[in-house]
């Protein structure tokens, strides 16, 4: 029987194999082609132009008094011209605040405004007594989790389109710009969302809330992240926004029809996975109601984040991904291999239940098989040693692509040395996979337990490291 | 995550045949006994059987099991060691290639940087008098270098005007450039089609304009957009006479770089209201906005007659027009369309009577701030009330102390002079 499984799986990696591999065709061709005609366009018509539309960026923060200041001027200087920005405090219990107030001299202001989604109570909306910061508007709010901050911005803003962000990004700062244009493009089909590539910030020189010098992260966790943000940014998403099948756009940076999403109910906040859920609820909407849309990829670097450094951050953040894809997917289980939702249903849904939350389990039942194999002496050792060989070169040698991709369209790591750099990460990589697999199940676990929230997130901040500085030898 | 599945077949797959063996046989013999027991048990063993030959690979085909590598088929292991050196052998290949390239490309921008500046000095000196045009034969004999002189003469005619930027167009066609750029213009391919298109628009060669009427109606955005720049600049007589011939989508994407187009280069502009009948609602839309932005007061009565324009686009982009441009005969249309648009209609119908504030509207903007429930309404309302000076002001005092509705929370938003 165990043989009839292996054989059975076999034919199921074949698949997943073929997959990958069209998937990395498809992304292959569209970036060709995006990079070809975005070789033409000058985003510069839009900075200045009257035309333009304008748009709200909503932030919100809690407990990020060290980065806010400078976060904050980031996107007040954004290359744009048409834009407000709104932050909202969900309820921080350090001085985030204050500092905020207190640096952008803050005053209470009577807005009226509707609670078209449902979010925590306003304690109140702030401008800013100095005209140079006009384009400020700060709400201050019980806490309520990053989703509801959301909704409370997407409540205040009046804008027809809103970028939502992480205030602990970097942005880059003509990512307005780039994000703008597939809703300027739109044509029958309206535009009901777009994101484009989150970058790794770990490393790099940092200062006023600006990237100064980019540095392949220092450290094996981020930089393996690095190849693996890579991956699926260039080779994954890219193939899925040219497939309609696009399921997510990233937390850290996204734009958004303010009218679709206030129809779709806004961001849920029973879900740690607001950002798939919302991509997921909007399209099933537009489906549903036979409206022509679509879900636009941008495969420029928007922004920069921080990602984890270290095992234990990197588990928290893992298996709360893990929960929000498993809440996501059970949630809007109606789109499963169903043919009102086009590709989403048939193609897009079908890819991420089946491998991006089952794959990781039945990989921990191999985990466990093979450990029982080798305790029984039943393991056929030199025909796994070929299996390992074959898993293991094929694993790298689509991490190379990733690289060469990388290479090809940005080419932000400079020095020689990062490439062999990301080339031995990419030969290590393989031997992460355990850890992976391990948070996937512990994520499944949480799920099963019932737990929700985010957990506690410190953040270390932008602060430039200080050079050491070299005492002079004794001799 | 393809990844896991991987390693687990990797488990699986490599679980002992010999061990596996009795284990199936066994189920196989106990199958074959029922058989006798009913006819169910016979499918089931038809089942088996057939997932056998599937899964198992144990079919009659003496292929599969000509030779055994590791107890497992001779395909199955060939086809293993096969994807590894592919794997291997395409890994190697991409680092050569990623590191040629980089090199490539470091040599190639220096080359690149040298001959503009080279070019760049010998395009000024002709143009001051001391070159001569033989001096360039030389480079146009060379492909490459030929392609960087074309780039950079297009480079330099963008700041020229008058005499200087006739005399770079003529040594253009002199040197038989010209014929370079009428030949990319009528490529397949539309990214080459592009360069020529912008080759041809910078050095007025007006002999292709045939293939920019072609790709004006192109599925290509950018083609499309790049031949409406080129006949923009190419046609003196009526730079805009493209738009009558545009059946296409005209996005506010091309509209916004059309837009820009004029303003650098000061293109003479036309009556656009021209256009406001044309069939295709994204021209009407361009029409509008250039109504706006240059400021064509006189277009007045076609925009209120397309304020009932079927397009819901078009007729909210009228109203807003109507507003910015302080066209005042278009209220009452807009007063009594109100009831019958859609919200987003009916704010931009409130927001332009706050933008040409009349007194004779104020009944109806009481009626918004009453009857709507919407706070958007409400607030656009108000504001336009109070854009009617004393009297608006006046009436929000009253309104404030009225018992039917809590007036004060939105007066007090719109009174508040922070909050724009």
């Amino acid at each position: 029987m165990g043989f009839i499984f292996a054989n059975i799986f076999f034919i199921i990696t074949l698949i997943l194999s073929a997959s990958y591999l069209i998937l990395g065709i498809f992304s292959a061709t569209a970036l060709r082609r995006y990079l070809r005609k975005n070789s033409y366009v000058k985003y510069d018509s839009l900075v200045l132009s009257p035309l333009s539309p304008k748009i709200s960026i909503i932030a919100a923060a809690f407990n990020e008094s060290k980065t806010i200041i400078d976060n904050v001027r980031t996107l007040l200087s954004l290359y744009y011209n048409n834009f407000e920005v709104i932050l909202v405090n969900d309820g921080s219990t350090d001085n985030t605040f204050e500092e905020i107030k207190e640096h952008y001299e803050l005053t209470k202001v009577n807005y009226y405004f509707d609670y078209h989604i449902p979010c925590e109570r306003i304690r109140g909306v702030y401008k800013s007594k100095n005209p140079s910061y006009n384009r400020l508007i700060v709400i201050d709010k019980k806490n309520g989790g990053k989703a509801d901050s959301l909704n409370a911005g997407i409540n205040i803003c009046q804008n027809s389109l809103f970028v939502s962000i992480d205030a602990d990004s970097i942005i880059e700062t003509d990512s307005i710009l780039k994000l703008v244009k597939p809703f300027l493009e739109e044509k029958e089909r309206k535009v009901i969302g777009a994101g484009g590539v989150i970058r790794i910030v770990n490393s790099c020189d940092v200062e006023r809330g600006r990237i100064r010098e980019i540095h392949l992260p220092g450290q094996i966790l981020p930089r393996l992240q690095v190849l693996e943000y890579t991956r699926a940014f260039l080779l994954g998403r890219m193939a899925w926004s040219r497939l309609d099948g696009l399921m997510l756009i990233s937390g850290a940076m996204g734009i958004f029809d303010r009218e679709t999403v206030i129809k779709s109910g806004g961001y849920s906040i029973k879900t740690v996975g607001e950002d798939m859920e919302l991509v997921l609820r909007m399209r099933r909407r537009m489906a549903e109601e036979g409206m022509k849309y679509e879900v636009t990829y941008i495969p420029d670097p928007l922004c920069w984040t921080q990602v984890p450094s270290d095992f234990r951050s990197l588990r928290k953040q893992r298996t709360r991904w893990t929960r929000g894809l498993v809440e996501s997917l059970t949630t809007h289980r109606k789109i499963f291999f169903n043919k009102t939702y086009g590709r989403l249903g048939l193609l897009g849904y079908p890819y991420w239940f089946f491998f991006e939350w089952l794959a990781p389990l039945t990989a921990f039942l191999g985990f466990i098989f093979s450990v029982f194999l080798v305790v029984t002496n039943s393991i056929n050792w030199p025909f796994y040693l070929l299996l390992f060989l074959f898993i293991y070169t094929f694993a790298v040698s689509l991490s190379t692509w990733a690289i060469l991709f990388e290479e090809i369209t940005y080419h932000k790591y400079k020095k020689k040395r990062d490439v062999l750099k990301l080339l031995i990460a990419a030969l290590l990589e393989p031997f992460f996979y355990p850890m992976h697999t391990y948070f996937a199940v512990r994520g499944n676990l949480e799920v099963l337990r019932g737990k929700k929230g985010w957990g506690k997130a410190v953040r270390k901040g932008f602060a430039k490291k200080k050079k050491p500085i070299r005492r002079p030898s004794a001799g | 995550m393809i990844r896991f599945t991987l390693l687990l077949i990797l488990s699986l797959l490599s679980a002992n045949v010999g061990q596996a063996s009795p284990s199936s046989s066994a189920t196989h013999d106990t199958l074959k006994a029922a058989t006798f027991l009913s006819v169910t048990r016979d499918t089931t063993e038809k089942a088996t059987t057939a997932l056998h030959y599937i899964f198992l690979f144990k079919g009659e085909n003496q292929w599969l099991n000509k030779k055994n590598y590791f107890k497992k088929s001779l395909v199955f292991v060939n086809a293993l060691i096969a994807a590894i050196i592919i794997s291997i052998t395409t890994m190697i290949i991409l680092l050569v290639i990623i590191l040629l390239n980089r090199k490539r490309m470091e040599k190639e921008e220096k080359l690149h940087q040298y001959l503009l500046e080279k070019y760049q000095s010998l395009i000024i000196n002709y143009l001051f008098g001391n070159a001569s045009p033989e001096e360039f034969r030389s480079i146009a004999s060379d492909t490459y270098r030929r392609q960087v002189l074309i780039d950079q003469m297009v480079d330099v005619s963008l700041n020229l005007k008058g005499v200087e930027s006739k005399k770079i167009q003529s040594l253009y066609k002199l040197l038989s450039l010209d014929k370079d750029s009428i030949a990319r213009a009528y490529n397949q391919r539309w990214h080459i089609k592009i360069k020529g298109f912008r080759e041809l628009a910078f050095m007025n060669i007006k002999d292709a304009n045939v293939a920019l009427y072609k790709a004006l109606n192109s599925k290509n955005e950018i083609l499309r957009m790049e031949a409406q720049i080129a006949l923009v600049r190419l046609c003196d007589d009526n730079p805009f006479e493209f738009l009558s011939h545009l059946t296409s989508h005209f996005s506010l994407w091309e509209q916004i770089t059309l837009h820009d187009l004029i303003i650098q280069h000061n293109i003479p502009l036309p009556s656009f209201q021209k256009w406001l009948t044309s069939p295709n609602p994204t021209v009407v839309t361009f029409a509008l906005r250039m109504i706006r932005e240059f400021e064509q007061r006189e277009s007045e009565e076609n925009v209120r007659k397309i304020l009932i324009h079927p397009d819901p686009s078009v007729r909210y982009l009228a109203v807003q027009v109507a507003g910015d441009l302080d066209m005042r005969s278009t209220l009452e249309t807009m007063k009594h369309m109100y009831k019958n648009q859609e919200y987003k209609i009916c704010l931009e119908i409130i927001k332009s009577m706050g933008k040409m504030p009349d007194i004779s509207m104020m009944g109806f903007l009481k009626l918004v701030i009453d009857k709507e429930d919407d706070v958007q309404l409400q607030i656009e309302a108000t504001k336009a009330i109070k854009n009617n000076g004393e009297k608006g002001v006046k009436a929000l005092v009253k309104l404030m102390s009225s018992e039917y509705k809590n007036y004060n929370i939105i007066i007090k938003h719109v009174l508040d002079r922070r909050i724009v």
